[in-house]
């Protein structure tokens, strides 16, 4: 219980970034309707989201620093409950950005665009990266600059870098599944949707793996942090 | 009973050693933990409420370490600090939330009564308010709930005298019951002189005096007169010697009264005096 008070007051501290969180999503969604087209366009929506995501959801790292944190280290609960609020935080801020990307699904699906199944595989993939970027990330600022002040280049770095890795490679990956589609609709390559059944099992265990990581990354911050000062 | 029971507490740093720091506090009294800046007071606390670890000893709240509950050792604890450990950007109504999350026995209507009396902004963020509004809204938020100990680090430095004054008096009313306790740092010793019992002084890491207050300062007198006619036993013997072309002054134990004579002048010190003393014999 404690530690769903933690993630609570994790929305608290970021409530400010909340606002621009509908912004943000139209703008992705305008980013994935000028790189391709129709489901295509989608995945590059929900990778430059997840990108977003994987900024936004260390934000608490940075409202809490120095003194700062006094209040929230003295709060009767232990370093397990800190860290598991945390980490719900950020795993509940992917997925909330992840329903935002699945209701735009379901309107394009309402509008009558073609959405072969495997591309939806291709979206849980998206969200299972965005989940371990976003768990890794939390491993870093814990391990290494939990409270710190004085190294926002870093952090900045810590924060952006990964998640563009995986908006740029999205983009290209999109690139070459259009080619195979290509080779596939000239009867000459892979079919796609004869793996569909296939895609979507390994999307599903995408999700579960990145799930059970972030609870080893969970634990591996508690076991850490535990002995250490100001945690 | 001991409310508080600090036993061998140590904590290492490359620069600093605290050093088997021990002591109790009984329910209902007030110590005032003193020393210069440095030498290990604000540690001494943060050990205690558990926000540093230390590298040995044992601290116990009521009976509780807080190894072996850490939720309900910290529910016990109250703790004002020198500057606002709130988050900058949080109002009032941010802290009112994680309270009533957080501690079972947060009454809102305690705090919101504080909050009235004080007349602090509910709709500013902390980060703009002043040092005595911050230092009050910590007030509010651990009077506000029923703890046993009150932990103060320097929490009256930088406050008008009419708020210090309100401080005090709300410290007092604190420890009234019998049931609860105050450990307080302070570099104003007068706000000792007035509220508390006993008294801790430490320096670079080691405990230096403790005592009640009564008895610590029957154990000293505060000698003054002419440099030249102290004789070298008595030399030995004064604390915190401090010369000048008037003459000198230091602190005495009171059972080497006898080396006095009557070529002195001597009282009652305060404890401001027998702290500066004892700091100006340490440096020497």
């Amino acid at each position: 219980m404690r530690a769903l008070h933690f993630m609570k007051i994790d929305y608290m501290l970021t409530r400010k970034q909340m606002y621009f969180m509908p912004l943000i999503f139209v703008m992705a969604w305008v980013v994935g309707m000028g790189a391709a087209e129709g489901a295509m366009s989608l995945l590059v929506t929900c990778s430059y989201t997840f990108f977003v995501a994987s900024i936004f959801s260390t934000a608490p790292f940075g409202y809490c620093v120095g003194k700062n944190r006094g209040f929230l280290l003295l709060l009767p609960a232990t370093v397990k409950e800190r860290v598991a609020g945390r980490f719900l935080y950020g795993l509940s801020f992917v997925a909330l950005l992840g329903i935002l990307c699945a209701a735009l699904w379901g309107v394009y699906a309402l509008m009558g665009c073609e959405l072969p199944l495997w591309t939806v595989a291709i979206g849980l993939c998206e969200l299972a990266v965005g989940i371990l970027i976003m768990a890794l990330e939390f491993l870093f600022f814990y391990l290494f600059g939990e409270g710190k002040e004085n190294w926002q280049y870093l952090s900045n770095i810590v924060r952006i870098a990964p998640g563009m890795a995986m908006f740029f490679g999205m983009s290209y990956f999109v690139g070459e599944i259009d080619e195979i589609q290509s080779t596939t609709d000239a009867g000459t390559g892979i079919d796609l949707e004869a793996m569909a059944g296939k895609f979507m099992q390994a999307g599903v265990a995408a999700i579960v793996a990145s799930l059970l990581l972030t609870a080893v990354a969970a634990a591996v911050c508690v076991k850490a942090i535990g002995r250490r000062d100001y945690a | 009973m001991e409310l508080l029971e600090v036993k061998n507490l140590s904590k290492h740093y490359k620069n600093f050693d605290l050093k088997n720091i021990s002591f109790t506090l009984p329910k209902g009294y007030i110590m005032g933990y003193v020393g210069a800046n440095g030498s290990g007071k604000t540690t001494t606390l943060n050990l205690i409420t558990g926000i540093l670890k230390g590298t040995d000893g044992k601290v116990h709240i009521d009976g509780l370490s807080r190894e072996e509950n850490e939720q309900a050792y910290k529910d016990k604890i109250g703790y004002v600090g020198d500057e606002s450990y709130f988050p900058d950007h949080f109002k009032i109504k941010h802290i009112r939330v994680i309270l009533k999350d957080f501690y079972p026995t947060f009454s809102a209507d305690k705090f919101n009564g504080f909050i009235r009396d004080w007349n602090l902004p509910e709709n500013k963020l902390i980060k703009d308010f002043s040092r005595g509004m911050k230092v009050m809204l910590m007030f509010a938020s651990v009077l506000a709930r029923d703890t046993k100990l009150l932990v103060l680090d320097e929490a009256t430095n930088g406050l008008d005298p009419v708020m210090r004054t309100q401080i005090l008096k709300l410290l007092q009313e604190y420890v009234m019951d019998g049931e609860r306790s105050v450990i307080f740092s302070t570099h104003i010793l007068s706000d000792l002189e007035q509220i508390a019992d006993y008294i801790y002084f430490i320096h670079k890491g080691r405990t230096v005096l403790y005592d009640a207050k009564d008895e610590l300062i029957e154990n000293f007198l505060l000698v003054k007169g002419e440099s030249a006619k102290i004789p070298p036993a008595l030399k030995k013997e004064l604390i915190g010697l401090e010369e000048n072309a008037y003459g000198f002054e230091a602190i005495l134990p009171s059972d080497k009264a006898e080396l006095l004579g009557s070529a002195f002048l001597f009282e009652k010190p305060t404890i401001d005096q027998i702290v500066i003393h004892y700091i100006m014999s340490a440096g020497k």
